[in-house]
């Protein structure tokens, strides 16, 4: 910034002016502690969120009569319904009078299987179909089958809209640049946000859990296949110009083709982005196994809740393994001789087994409703619901005591900075923060959306919620780095934490909310607790790619010249991964809001909480949609605090 | 000693049990002929769905003449009343997750079906809000028990939902501590001395005041305004689910702290951990601007709401949901039976048959009796 060039070089460094700001902050809040807070009990309304309530109310008032609903709304809603019933009516529910769908248990295990290895191989397709048979063995195959029908519609529905706008704006620049803001607000919207306007303009039911699923997937699909199409080598792109192709042609016969693994890749992501919000759209009525899943939170239930994340898990892994191993099998060659023989005789054999299995399932009741002498859902559960038992009772002192302590001497007093210091005097501070890591433009966006949040009535609550999601980022931080560290160092430790890592970023953060308020009790520290388990994934994976990608001969240049291991990784291999680092610290810090808002559920109170209470109480819920709109704006904050911040650190020379 | 969670509930449907056991001794033979059995069922030309359907009609027919035979008496008058019944339809009953709701929904459906063969689909929903909107939608037709008094006015003033009557049972809420706690300090349920022990209530969560625990965000609270009106040195703390709420008391009551929340009854988790109210004065509900502050929660009648469609229909279901009307003791008996280890299905049968004088009662008018 050229204001500061004329000063002197020691007050040009950034952190000593980080750690002026936050002296002076320090002094002037404890000061001034306490006063011009905005703090506003729960069941207080503002203008603003009356504002949403009457709004709210108009719109529930019209879904009948206005023409925006009748010929829009509500004909969308029947379609989008439709659709998955059809897809539900095939495999998970029965037609009314009916017992079963359509294909019963056997029948779908079957047909996976067949699809999976007729895109894959055999190894994969086996692997699925014991994942299947699995969730039937956990006694939730209903539910599972709910899970997948809508999985699989959302996907169907989201690839029909995100593959040709991906594909439009990797072939054209001026639509990459319309879309991109759009793209990247999609990445940081919170979940648990956009759930309350869907549900009040299509209800609660599959239609708005299905479109919400799709707001979440889209972009990410969007985003892959734009890439995909762009990254393209453009050698044989100019060689087909320079035959005369038309552009149809070009892309039907060389950019779609080549670009075609990463597509597939790309539909991989969305379709496990898909069903990890399937599972949280059970909020505004999906079915599947988010309903047991949240239902065990609401009624206290470890072990059911457990039990239906755990067949969450296996059908990621089966979703994953197969889209995967179809995109391995697609970049390869086809087979030939004996082989191309045998993978025919396979597919036959393959084929008639199918049929006979859909045929089973339709006639005979054990392939038809999955046996209940199979089921061994209840003894999953028991034990759950015995391990949580036992840790509780075992660790709840030590657990207790660390809640209190962390509680007392670093929530409470952070807390108390963000919140309980007059609300002007921490909107100069976080503006002047941000000037020095990403610059003036932030500072100034800073300054006005956290303004917004100020006339929006929500300040306080924001500020709670704001501070318990700095507090988890920097705890995953620390996890996620050391971890990184080790996995990005060692194959071995990467393998043995993959499958781990795997589970906690498929296992809906309903699962072990419970547990983790058995532990900690009600707390704003339970809902920390949960954000770090659901964020540190993300980042040791991003940091462990960042430290594997130092080129091998800066740390063998380090060894050989006697670094100890400590030094190569503190001299070497974490500052030339630093672009990782912050990428990894700003996803930590999205993945951390998303769920720390869900820490309403466990007493952590802020936005989170007045989201929720908007949902059930018609007199707040004008309330929670302002919290929704709070809840983005801090976080397009901290977003583009971190990135600028991040940018500005590329551009410096090391 | 730790609250006893709801059983298990299976989700397979009546029928397939019905089948199931209609079929195992058939099926134990076959398993090794898979092949041959197929081509007989193909034969047959029947597939699940429609051996289920015959099963649970043969099922329900021996069910009904077991049932009959010691009853000869009642047995004259039957015939010419189920004549009379009229078509009942298809409804949408409302499914909410606490136990004594799925007793009461679970006893009306199943009169329903079973007295007037109405058709009746239950619905797994969040309370309040999300509900109305459904009755509003035309998915769902009736609310069995709803807490909140009068916060579906804006849905009645639209004209799809009404209110049904009371549905017998009483709600009460109020703030709770240990039971340990009301030994130790036995002044501490009067609610107007709780400014003497605020100071056993405080935690890291509460800034310096006592913590009280409020109820669940879709219930009805007003632990702030109490607090405004009595000028209590407490922190409102939302615990945002009632499993929060439980988690608190239980670790409370086996660990000897002090914990002041939300509760209410009836509910089972008062059977399990010991909790004693904290009672604030009574306070006259008919000045309702009075009522706003100095108060506690009131006694709760337990309101029925249905659409205008059904009340409207002429069906006899309407008639059953307007007549439906039971204890707080009926329903904890019912309520006890399903945490028992009962399904609901056999909860509710259980109750039906030993209370069929309370059953003829709902269904009078309608032409039906069990």
């Amino acid at each position: 910034m050229s204001t500061l060039e004329s000063l002197p070089a020691w007050m040009r460094k950034r952190s000593t002016l980080v750690f002026a700001v936050l002296g002076v902050w320090i002094v002037l809040g404890t000061v001034f502690s306490g006063i011009h807070t905005l703090e506003l009990s729960t069941a207080t309304n503002t203008p603003v969120t009356d504002w949403f309530r009457e709004l709210a109310a108009s719109i529930r008032g019209s879904r009948a009569e206005s023409p925006l609903f009748v010929y829009f709304f509500n004909p969308l809603r029947g379609a989008i319904e439709g659709f998955i019933e059809l897809i539900r009516a095939l495999i998970a529910v029965p037609a009314s009078g009916n017992i079963i769908p359509v294909i019963g248990w056997l029948g779908v295990v079957a047909l996976v299987g067949y699809i999976v290895y007729a895109s894959s191989n055999w190894r994969t397709s086996l692997l699925s179909m014991g994942l299947l048979t699995a969730c039937g063995m956990l006694g939730v195959w209903t539910y599972t089958m709910d899970t997948l029908a809508m999985t699989i519609g959302a996907v169907l529905l989201s690839l029909a809209i995100a593959l040709p706008i991906g594909i439009w704006a990797g072939l054209n620049d001026r639509v990459m640049a319309f879309i991109r803001p759009v793209l990247d607000l999609a990445q940081i919207l919170p979940t648990l946000v956009y759930l309350a306007p869907l549900a009040l303009v299509f209800l609660i039911g599959i239609a708005a859990a299905t479109i919400a699923t799709m707001i979440y997937s889209i972009p990410i699909c969007v985003r892959i296949t734009a890439h995909a199409i762009r990254s393209l080598k453009a050698g044989p792109i100019e060689a087909a110009e320079s035959m005369g192709s038309t552009r149809g042609q070009m892309l039907r016969k060389v950019q779609l083709p080549m670009a075609r693994r990463t597509i597939i890749l790309g539909i991989n992501q969305t379709t496990l982005a898909a069903l990890s919000f399937v599972v949280i759209a059970a909020l505004i009525g999906a079915p599947g196994l988010g309903k047991p899943v949240i239902e065990a939170l609401t009624i206290r239930n470890v072990g059911d809740g457990v039990v239906a994340g755990l067949a969450v898990v296996f059908l990621a892994v089966m979703l994953d393994r197969a889209t995967t191993a179809a995109v391995q099998h697609s970049g390869q060659l086809p087979p030939e001789g004996a082989a191309l023989v045998r993978r025919r005789i396979g597919l036959v054999i393959g084929a008639i087994a199918t049929v006979i299995a859909i045929y089973l399932s339709r006639f005979q009741l054990w392939a038809a409703v999955f046996p209940e002498e199979l089921v061994i859902g209840e003894y999953i559960a028991n034990a759950a619901d015995a391990v949580t038992e036992w840790i509780t009772s075992t660790f709840y002192f030590l657990t207790i005591g660390l809640n209190e302590n962390f509680t007392i001497h670093v929530l409470n007093r952070i807390e108390g900075l963000l919140a309980n210091t007059p609300w002007y005097i921490t909107i100069i501070a976080i503006s002047l923060l941000a000037a020095i890591i990403g610059g003036r433009f932030v500072a100034i966006l800073s300054a006005v959306l956290l303004g917004a949040i100020v006339l929006i009535g929500l300040w306080n609550d924001a500020m709670v919620t704001l501070t318990q999601v700095l507090i988890a980022t920097a705890i995953v931080m620390l996890i996620g780095v050391i971890m990184g560290v080790l996995a990005g160092r060692s194959a071995r430790i990467e393998r043995a934490l993959k499958p781990i890592l795997d589970a906690g970023q498929t296992l809906p953060a309903f699962v072990y909310l419970v547990p983790v308020l058995a532990l900690f009790g009600p707390s704003r520290f339970a809902a920390i607790v949960c954000g770090v388990f659901y964020a540190t994934p993300v980042v040791v994976r991003v940091v462990a790619d960042g430290v594997r990608g130092v080129p091998s001969d800066m740390v063998e240049a380090a060894v050989s010249s006697g670094s100890s291991t400590t030094q190569v990784v503190t001299k070497v291999q974490l500052p030339a991964s630093k672009r990782s680092l912050l990428l990894g610290a700003n996803q930590g810090m999205i993945f951390v809001l998303a769920v720390v808002v869900i820490g309403g559920f466990v007493g952590a109170g802020g936005l989170g909480y007045l989201v929720i209470v908007g949902q059930s109480k018609p007199e707040l819920q004008g309330k929670g949609l302002a919290a929704g709109l709070a809840i983005v704006l801090l976080g397009v904050v901290m977003d583009r605090i971190a990135q600028a911040g991040a940018r500005r650190n590329e551009k410096k020379p090391a | 000693m730790h609250y006893q969670r709801p059983p298990r509930t299976s989700v397979t449907p009546k029928g397939i049990q019905v089948m199931r056991n209609h079929l195992r001794g058939r099926l134990a033979v076959l398993p090794a002929l898979a092949a041959a059995s197929l081509v007989l069922a193909a034969c047959g030309g029947g597939d699940v769905n429609e051996a289920a359907t015959e099963a649970t009609e043969e099922a329900v027919a021996e069910e009904t003449v077991a049932e009959e035979a010691p009853e000869e008496e009642a047995a004259e008058d039957m015939p010419e009343e189920e004549a009379v019944v009229a078509d009942c339809g298809d409804w949408g009953v409302a499914m909410h997750a606490w136990v004594g709701y799925t007793a009461s929904a679970q006893v009306l459906s199943d009169v329903a079906r079973d007295a007037l063969g109405c058709n009746i689909e239950q619905i797994q929903l969040e309370e309040a809000g999300v509900t109305y909107d459904a009755m509003e939608a035309g998915s769902v037709d009736v609310i069995v028990e709803d807490w909140g008094g009068g916060r579906w006015q804006e849905w009645v003033d639209r004209g799809a939902v009404q209110e049904a009557g009371f549905n017998g049972n009483v709600g009460l809420i109020g703030m709770y501590v240990p039971q340990w706690m009301c030994e130790e300090y036995p002044d501490i349920s009067d609610g107007t001395k709780l400014n003497e022990y605020a100071e056993l209530f405080v935690t890291p969560e509460s800034g310096g005041k006592g913590a009280w625990y409020e109820g669940p965000p879709g219930y009805t609270t007003i632990g702030e305004k109490i607090i405004n009106a009595y000028d209590l040195n407490f922190q409102v703390i939302n615990t945002g689910s009632e499993a929060a709420l439980i988690e608190m008391f239980t670790q409370a009551a086996e660990n000897q702290e002090p914990g002041l929340g939300y509760f209410y009854e009836p509910q089972n988790f008062l059977a399990q951990v010991e909790l004693c109210r904290v009672n604030f004065p009574e306070n006259d509900w008919t000045d309702t601007a009075e009522a706003s502050g100095l108060t506690d929660y009131p006694e709760t009648p337990l309101v029925k709401l249905a659409t205008t469609e059904l009340l409207e229909s002429g069906s006899p279901f309407a008639t059953l949901v307007s007549n439906f009307e039971w204890t707080n003791g009926d329903q904890n008996a019912v309520a006890a039976a399903i945490e028992g280890g009962a399904t609901p299905e056999e909860a509710a049968a259980d109750w039906i048959s030993a209370n069929t004088d309370t059953v003829n009662m709902w269904l009078e008018g309608t032409g039906a009796s069990m």
